[in-house]
């Protein structure tokens, strides 16, 4: 099997996969970042996004061999990004704005869609710091490859904990 | 028994390293990466141990067999134990689920049950504690009080650490039920799916006093979930374990002809499976597991079979069906001869189709069964209990060897509660073949064809009404296939012993609570039949239940009705409920939600509503529903463009009374969410099958609510302490489907009399 050297939450690894491994194998089985969760795997629902040098990617459908070179940020990696552009030192206690902001709004219910829904959210803030209601539920709609599906319906705290995060960065 | 005397059995203090309680091999309770080996199987659910114990430090570790579905029944129990041993929810953590780590059994939907269970046990030990309170302090049990689990009294006070340092309590706790079994005589097929109850009156805290309960208590998972934590079902990895994915058969009644052989030049490391029709691919490569099961069912040979009715021709089929009533209420004849008196008749029949749990993540089950018989099975099921009996069944050993381990997974919405269906059959029976671990996942389109599902409905409902339009006379007649269906599809393939599901209601037949109770003749009727070609080679569409179970099917052909018989005594929709009901709780969620809603008193349909044209018509409609002790009220605003047949629910108003507010942001959600699914049905949920297979099996053809499909959803809810605790977890998918459907009317002036509103639907309903 042909070896791939990928960048993730800002560590290097060797990974030995074919070459059309999507990436959330690779996440999940050698890397051990469980974060990651697998839904479609057809990049219908977005449960599996990540973020490859800063923009949502669907990792069901992305292969590793497509992913040389980038930097790949999983729900694993949100503190690190985050204390990274704040310059700090990232602690066990570190926490991305948009996950404290599920977290104060109390988000998830069976919480199996939600690692792609931060990310998405981690996305949407980073293009669009200050989203209106309508762009937010836009953002989650029509951004392609597809909506984000959640099917415990928590749509309405989702716009509200991107709302809160949106503040809580612009501080 | 019936109160506290013979509960404290014994006062026996042992030396036990600070815990009031300890039980056995209780190290943990998921990790993604550790498996702990397993202890005793089966917990005495008589020993205190086995439900809570006290930490040295202060912490509160509760067990439960009910489980956290999402309904944030951990977060509720923690606060119900809270109050009742007066200390902080967030000293209480949960260990739930696991066959061997918890007491009671039970399933996880309605949590009341399962969090009356915790509460009465936090209520024994809270007498036990405060007994030897009394001794230590001096002062009498009825001047002693409790706060942040420090215990005053005579002017000194104790904690509970302090009061159990390095003892053990030895408190028995009384208990009712038996545990689930395999038992064909059973609608399921497996006996006592209750569980265990609490028996016994401890004293409890009156409601007013409650003050943990009530507040938005965090659920303990939050934190891991959002920082992308192990903590699904799916994150398991037992050492040396396989992946497989499953080559199903290419219908539902197929048959193996043979199976494709593996290119094993391409696919080093992968093996194919064949058990009878069960088919599968392993390999200790996930992506291997997958691209090979691609190739083997490329080239897998099935028989032919075409034995289902096609989707279109449901209700047909339906009419066609041999039926057994099971449950009717009222007076038939009474109720006929109102209706005939009557001075106008409205009468309709309502169509529901097939629809699905389809949960985000699909089913996925590991298994490791041992050589010396042990079955070890890492499962997301809502009934852990049964799911150990229903698989100690198929593989036919005691259920004492069989352990379920539990984690959450992607919601299920009450799929799993009878302890069947899913991916644990499938990996059992291959870890048993290869004797090493196996982790089977399936994909989103073999789970949206063969999961079981929430089968089809018609209803048959008449109203009489007289001159003054009071509805006078009131009968229905209610057919579905039931839902008992709990099988796990691996074990049907594999032709292991599976269950003997009936047609036979677990619950009553007539679920929908009578709202509309100043109707002086009313007859309801209830009939099933078999599941839809059960007696097919793998079992035909194998009907469970889901969300509402019932309530919401009756519920959309109850108030439809109610909404065309208030249409034809041209009504105001809310007023002619209002005024056929006593319910006084009805009558002010129908207000309130009104109210929040703005809705305009007149009747329906608008002034403006139209069958025709480009541009969208507005209308608004109304759905109540009683369910679990709580009175629930939807009100949608849609816009309908007649032309194209779109449907866009532009507002939704959810109200309801559910007395006690036990944790208003989990209600809120749960709120939210439940209208959420509601609109599904209302507008896009189908499960659509040819005459051989399911056709809906990706998210373009089962389509599910995207954040843009529907409104930001508004709760309204009032916290009342004289109302007891009701279910606020389930229905609010029960009144969006038929408020829908109303304000479809309120626009156009045509009922419809089918979900999903779909664009071909609509369109033929339109120039009808």
């Amino acid at each position: 099997m042909p070896s791939y050297t990928l960048t993730v939450n800002g560590k290097s690894h060797t990974v030995n996969a074919a070459a059309d491994t999507p990436l959330i194998y690779v996440l999940r089985n050698d890397l051990n970042l469980m974060g990651t969760r697998l839904g479609c795997g057809m990049s219908q629902c977005g449960a599996c996004a990540v973020l490859a040098d800063g923009k949502e990617i669907r990792s069901c459908t992305t292969t590793v061999s497509r992913l040389a070179g980038k930097k790949i940020h999983t729900i694993e990696g949100l503190p690190g990004l985050w204390a990274a552009r704040k310059g700090k030192a990232e602690t066990p206690d570190t926490l991305h704005p948009v996950q404290q902001a599920w977290i104060d709004e109390q988000v998830p219910q069976c919480g199996y869609c939600q690692s792609g829904m931060i990310i998405a959210a981690v996305d949407l803030l980073e293009h669009n710091p200050e989203p209106s209601v309508e762009q937010i539920r836009s953002a989650f709609t029509n951004t392609p490859p597809s909506a984000h599906l959640c099917r415990c319906g928590t749509y309405t705290g989702i716009v509200a904990a991107v709302q809160r995060a949106s503040k809580a960065i612009a501080g | 028994m019936t109160n506290l005397g013979p509960v404290l059995t014994r006062r026996s203090f042992v030396k036990v390293g600070g815990s009031l309680v300890v039980s056995a091999s209780l190290t943990s309770s998921f990790s993604g990466t550790q498996v702990d080996a397993a202890g005793a199987t089966t917990l005495d659910a008589t020993r205190l141990a086995s439900w809570l114990e006290l930490k040295a430090d202060g912490s509160i570790v509760a067990r439960s067999g009910k489980t956290e579905t999402g309904t944030s029944y951990t977060a509720f129990c923690a606060q119900m134990i809270a109050d009742e041993l007066d200390v902080d929810p967030a000293k209480v953590s949960m260990i739930v689920g696991h066959t061997d780590e918890t007491p009671d059994g039970g399933f996880s939907a309605g949590f009341l049950g399962g969090a009356a269970n915790m509460r009465k046990v936090a209520a024994y030990t809270r007498v036990a504690l405060l007994e030897l309170a009394s001794k230590q302090l001096g002062a009498p049990v009825a001047n002693l009080s409790v706060k942040n689990g420090v215990v005053s009294g005579g002017g000194k006070s104790v904690a509970y650490t302090d009061l159990i340092k390095g003892q053990q309590l030895a408190l028995t706790i009384p208990v009712t039920g038996k545990m689930p079994v395999a038992d064909p005589k059973d609608p399921v097929g497996i006996a006592n799916l209750m569980g265990l109850t609490v028996t016994g009156n401890p004293p409890m805290k009156d409601v007013t006093k409650l003050s943990a309960v009530g507040q938005s208590h965090e659920r303990p998972s939050l934190r891991d979930l959002v920082q992308g934590k192990p903590s699904y079902s799916g994150d398991v990895k037992v050492p040396g374990m396989l992946h497989a994915r499953m080559v199903r058969p290419a219908s539902l009644g197929a048959t193996l002809v043979s199976a494709g052989k593996l290119d094993a030049a391409k696919f080093p490391t992968a093996e194919v499976v064949v058990k009878k029709n069960l088919v599968a691919v392993v390999s200790p490569n996930e992506w291997e597991a997958v691209s090979a099961s691609r190739q083997v069912a490329a080239a897998t040979k099935w028989t032919d079979w075409a034995g289902l009715p096609g989707s279109a021709n449901m209700t047909k089929a339906l009419r066609a069906a041999k039926w057994t009533p099971v449950g009717g209420r009222g007076d038939a004849a009474k109720a006929d001869a109102a209706i005939a008196k009557a001075s106008k008749t409205v009468s309709a029949t309502y169509e529901q189709p097939y629809s699905r749990h389809a949960p985000i993540g699909p089913y996925v089950a590991t298994a490791e069964v041992k050589a010396d018989g042990t079955v070890t099975v890492w499962s997301q099921t809502s009934q852990s209990q049964g799911a150990r009996a229903h698989l100690a069944h198929i593989l036919s050993v005691p259920v004492e060897k069989v352990v379920i381990r539990w984690a959450q997974g992607s919601g299920q919405y009450g799929r799993t509660t009878y302890g069947g269906d899913g991916a644990m059959a499938d990996a059992v029976i291959l870890s048993q073949m290869l004797g090493k671990p196996v982790r089977v996942q399936w994909t989103v389109s073999e789970d949206l064809a063969w999961s079981s599902a929430s089968p089809a409905w018609v209803a048959d409902a008449k109203v009489g009404l007289d001159e003054q339009g009071n509805m006078v006379g009131f009968k229905s007649d209610w057919y579905a296939p039931h839902q008992n269906d709990a099988r796990m599809i691996g074990a049907v393939l594999a032709g292991m012993p599976t269950l003997d599901p009936k047609t036979k209601p677990l619950f009553p037949a007539l679920s929908t609570v009578w709202p509309y109770d100043k109707v002086p003749a009313a007859n309801e009727n209830a009939f099933q039949t078999e599941g839809v070609a059960s007696e097919s080679a793998n079992g035909g569409l194998r009907g469970n239940i889901m969300r509402t179970p019932g309530q919401r099917q009756q519920n959309f052909a109850l108030e439809g009705i109610i909404n065309e018989a208030a249409a034809a005594a041209k009504a105001d929709p809310i007023d002619f409920r209002v005024k056929h009901t006593s319910d006084k709780r009805l009558i002010e969620v129908l207000r309130s939600t009104a109210a929040e809603a703005g809705w305009k008193n007149r009747p329906s349909p608008s002034p403006e509503a139209r069958k025709t044209g480009t541009t969208p018509v507005r209308g608004r409609g109304v759905g109540v529903v009683i369910r679990s002790g709580a009175q629930w009220v939807g009100i949608a605003e849609v816009e309908v463009i007649p032309a194209t047949g779109v449907v866009k629910v532009v507002a939704f108003t959810t109200g309801v009374d559910v007395g006690k507010v036990m944790n208003p942001r989990h209600l809120r959600s749960n709120i939210e969410g439940g209208t959420v699914m509601g609109l599904g049905e209302a507008l896009f949920e189908e499960v659509t099958f040819d005459q051989s297979k399911v056709t809906s099996t990706d998210w373009t053809k089962y389509r599910i609510p995207t954040m843009g499909d529907v409104p930001q959803v508004k709760a309204v809810f009032s916290s009342f302490d004289d109302r007891g605790i009701n279910g606020g977890g389930e229905a609010a998918n029960t009144v969006s489907a038929n408020a829908v459907a109303a304000a479809f009317f309120d626009a156009t002036g045509v009922h419809p009399r089918r979900i999903p509103l779909t664009p071909a639907y609509v369109k033929s309903i339109l120039n009808a």
